[in-house]
């Protein structure tokens, strides 16, 4: 377990070192300009050379890696070259508005693909679960940003039930926050659902056809009280795996999402970091996000040992 | 970790990691409860939904497009931050109103001497900045001192300024190198605001100004929140809260708009939405111009458009009508010059290249070019795509191959386009006032270097009062529009929507300020 776990430790730092690398130079030869892109068309070259040198642009690349990681290290992101603020800060206010967003669409996600993944496994052959299967498949090809207009459209435009886009933080008050987190969440959350729902059906399938099973019914246990007592379990090793690496995806798809309903996350400041140059903000948010990535990773690993005792004693 | 051997533990671990999940959950909600709440949610709620009962307690909310992308226009370009700054927050000596005519502001009034040279200006007394500190004629100086400092916004705009002397506290004199007729035009603007010398240290985060309203908190590409300055000097503002909302695209703020969440849309992208918004009682609409010039700029310094009789073809085969319609569903206004229809200098040039491809196609072929093909730098912005696929389409039909280059706007389409000028073909909408003064400097991206030009602006400048410089200005004009550097397509309109109880807000944009002094909203 110790040796697991240092070696995870090891490649965790690593891989962020790489990805710093990675994102830096790809950065460095983004066109575009991050002094010329704030002084816009009614600044002479001469400020945008002055404002250059202010941020430190003019120095080789090497020196502002180092300065940059240096930073990093101590725990500094660094200060956005365009909102003079610090980045750490932004990030942090805006990551809190996107892990809200995300777990609550995971949330929603679990609460959908858990019946329907289940029902459609129990009902195959039958009509339910032909019908299940087809609603999700449908579901799947919906793209988020197309779901988030046609809510606004019904529930906003329409209903006037729920705001169309915006966001309160929670001390603001909880009511408008909920209502403002709820077409978002479920925009990103129902499309999610339903493509972690083919898992859930694909798992609980195999599971049904485990020794296990039969000797569970042959104990005097219903089918579906011997799926839910025994099988459920068993299919959620793999539908936590899938849950890791859609938790990941839930952030991209936030991005998109975040724009729709003009929600202050972190997709919504690295769309606009991106569209200002604003290199040393790109760089901090893309630097969170992988670690984000990695910690989830991480995390799932160990809670196979929670849902697994056999993967404990393993090692 | 131990096996469970025993029936007893396994609840008993099952309600540790639940309790375990459940603690974590807590710590999240509560670490992420101010979540979104802004740099400086701290003590007050921040609550918008102020209600509106007396006439004083009015809130509104407005749509907007672009957001600042800091607070601070000395270093920072955009629109948007003179947008909601200036003439809310900062004030100059001068401000324009809806039809940008200069009028007085922190100047009650002022002479200008016959030769033009020497502006004097009585400011009002008892003005305030909203932290409390006196402004005077010192601020004055201070301010349009500073203004060389200035990186963004043009600041050679004021460069004719020799010096600036603080007379009293209430008069100041302004002294010229040279006659400028424009001086009271760019002291309305944003390079005329008036700052308090100890607050400039950080502009990005702090604005204070001597105006009826002060920057409660801006949310960073979200919302700016306007309140009411208590001390300020002038009339009172009838809102004692505006905020003001970000939106990127266009159907966005139509959207809140309508299930309520804000109060007006300005500036609005979605022409196509005036028809159904004209229709619900609910609602009003109202259509103004702008100051921005929507121009296809033919780079006279590269072939083939060094060429006049080439740039006059692609004018001729061009149908700037149509584009008109489907960029603006014709609310805009057709040009043929870089003259908004607000300026003094205006005039109707609409029909002078009418849409003839016959013609094009002489000119073409008294260039000795009866075919050509052009790259076309595109921004990706929806108008300048719409644009270009329409000039595609018109060139194709008089034998002008056209090959689209889409640039990230504004980052890619500043570094290559406009700074390093290599393009043949371009298209954006130069939303700055009195932009046609750039074709005085050959060093601008439109390439245009034209000594009668050149000379006539400045001729202008000096002239001996406002008719006089009005004539020297259509002067210009003329030159521009028989050379032209430039396919000047259409002033785009400015679109406003709001709720019915919303008055007072301009349907002209001044290429300045939203100006909220005089808007209410009993809702």
């Amino acid at each position: 377990m110790a040796v697991r776990l240092i070696r995870r430790a090891a490649l965790f730092v690593l891989t962020l070192l790489v990805a710093s690398i990675v994102v830096f130079g790809l950065l460095a030869i983004l066109p575009g300009d991050v002094a010329r892109t704030m002084l816009g068309v009614d600044a002479t070259p001469q400020a945008v050379a002055a404002l250059r040198n202010e941020l430190g642009l003019d120095r080789p690349l090497v020196v502002r890696y180092l300065e940059w990681v240096g930073g990093m290290l101590h725990g500094d992101l660094g200060t956005s070259y365009v909102t003079h603020q610090p980045v750490a800060a932004a990030v942090s206010d805006h990551l809190q508005v996107s892990l809200i967003l995300v777990i609550s669409a995971m949330i929603i996600a679990i609460c959908v693909a858990l019946p329907v993944g289940v029902f459609a496994a129990y009902g195959q052959g039958r009509i339910s679960g032909t019908v299940l299967s087809a609603l999700s498949q449908l579901a799947v090809a919906v793209p988020g940003f197309l779901a988030g207009l046609l809510l606004v459209i019904v529930f906003a435009v329409t209903l006037h039930w729920l705001p169309a886009s915006g966001w309160v933080a929670p001390i603001e008050g909880f009511g408008d926050f909920l209502r403002h987190l709820l077409l978002p969440a479920l925009s990103l959350g129902l499309i999610q659902g339903a493509i972690l729902s083919r898992y859930v059906r694909s798992a609980v399938l195999d599971i049904m056809r485990e020794d296990f099973m039969r000797t569970a019914r042959s104990k005097g246990l219903t089918p579906f009280r011997a799926l839910i007592r025994h099988g459920l379990r068993n299919a959620l090793i793999p539908v936590l795996t899938i849950t890791g690496i859609e938790l990941a995806a839930l952030f991209v798809g936030a991005i998109v999402i975040e724009s729709v309903f003009v929600v202050p996350g972190i997709g919504s400041l690295l769309v606009q970091s991106v569209q200002n140059r604003d290199l040393i903000q790109i760089q901090g948010i893309v630097m969170v996000i992988v670690a984000i990535v990695l910690v989830i990773n991480l995390l799932v690993d160990l809670l196979y040992a929670v849902i697994d005792p056999r993967l404990r004693t393993s090692r | 970790m131990s096996k469970p051997t025993s029936a007893a533990v396994r609840p008993a671990r099952r309600l540790r990691i639940a309790a375990g999940t459940l603690l974590a959950g807590i710590a999240l909600l509560a670490a992420a409860c101010s979540a979104g709440a802004g740099d400086n949610a701290g003590g007050d709620s921040g609550s918008n939904n102020g209600t509106s009962g007396g006439a004083g307690n009015q809130t509104l909310q407005v749509g907007l497009g672009a957001a600042p992308a800091n607070l601070d226009m000395t270093q920072t370009a955009g629109a948007a931050i003179p947008q909601a700054l200036m003439y809310n927050v900062y004030e100059g000596l001068v401000k324009l109103d809806g039809k940008a005519a200069v009028q007085p502001l922190l100047a009650k009034s002022w002479t200008i001497s016959s030769d033009r040279l020497t502006y004097d200006f009585q400011l009002q007394s008892g003005v305030k900045f909203s932290n409390g500190d006196p402004f005077t004629a010192s601020n004055v100086k201070f301010s349009l001192d500073r203004v060389p400092k200035w990186k963004a916004n043009t600041p050679t705009y004021l460069s004719a300024i020799k010096s600036v002397d603080a007379v009293s506290d209430t008069e100041v004199k302004i002294n010229l190198k040279e006659p400028d007729n424009n001086l009271l035009f760019w002291l309305a603007g944003p390079l005329g605001a008036m700052f308090d010398p100890n607050e400039v240290s950080n502009l990005a985060t702090t604005a204070i100004g001597t105006g009826p309203y002060v920057v409660d908190r801006y949310n960073t590409n979200e919302s700016l929140i306007l309140k009411r300055n208590d001390k300020y000097w002038g009339t009172e503002p009838k809102l004692s809260q505006v905020t003001l909302r970000y939106y990127a695209d266009a159907n966005a703020p139509v959207n809140a708009l309508r299930s309520g969440d804000i109060d007006a849309v300005y500036e609005s992208q979605a022409a196509d939405q005036v028809k159904q918004f004209q229709s619900d009682d609910q609602y009003k609409v109202e259509i103004g111009t702008t100051q921005g010039i929507t121009v296809m700029s033919m780079n006279p310094g590269k072939a083939p458009f060094n060429d006049k009789r080439v740039r006059q073809a692609i004018v001729y085969g061009v149908d700037r009508k149509a584009i008109n319609t489907a960029v603006t569903e014709g609310l805009g206004k057709v040009l043929g010059a870089p003259v908004p229809p607000t300026d003094p200098w205006y005039t109707d040039l609409a029909d002078k290249y009418p849409y003839d491809p016959a013609k094009a196609k002489q000119l073409l072929a008294a260039a000795g070019k009866p075919k050509l093909t052009v790259d076309f730098n595109v921004p990706n912005l929806p108008y300048c795509q719409t644009i270009a696929q329409i000039v595609k389409s018109d060139l194709s039909k008089i034998g002008v191959t056209v090959n689209l280059h889409t640039q990230e706007f504004p980052a890619v389409w500043l570094d290559k386009t406009f700074t390093q000028k290599d393009y043949q073909l371009t298209v954006i909408n130069h939303v700055e006032s009195r932009n046609i003064f750039n074709y005085g400097d050959p060093d601008y991206y439109w390439n245009y270097d034209n000594p009668q030009v050149q000379k006539l602006l400045n001729q202008a400048a000096a002239a001996p009062g406002d008719k006089p410089y009005a004539d020297d200005m259509k002067k210009v004009v003329d030159v521009l529009a028989d050379d032209v550097p430039g396919d000047w397509l259409y002033n785009a309109p400015n679109i406003v929507f709001a709720k019915k109880s919303v008055t007072g807000i301009s349907a002209n944009d001044n290429g300045v300020s939203l100006d909220l002094t005089g808007v209410s909203n009993p809702s």
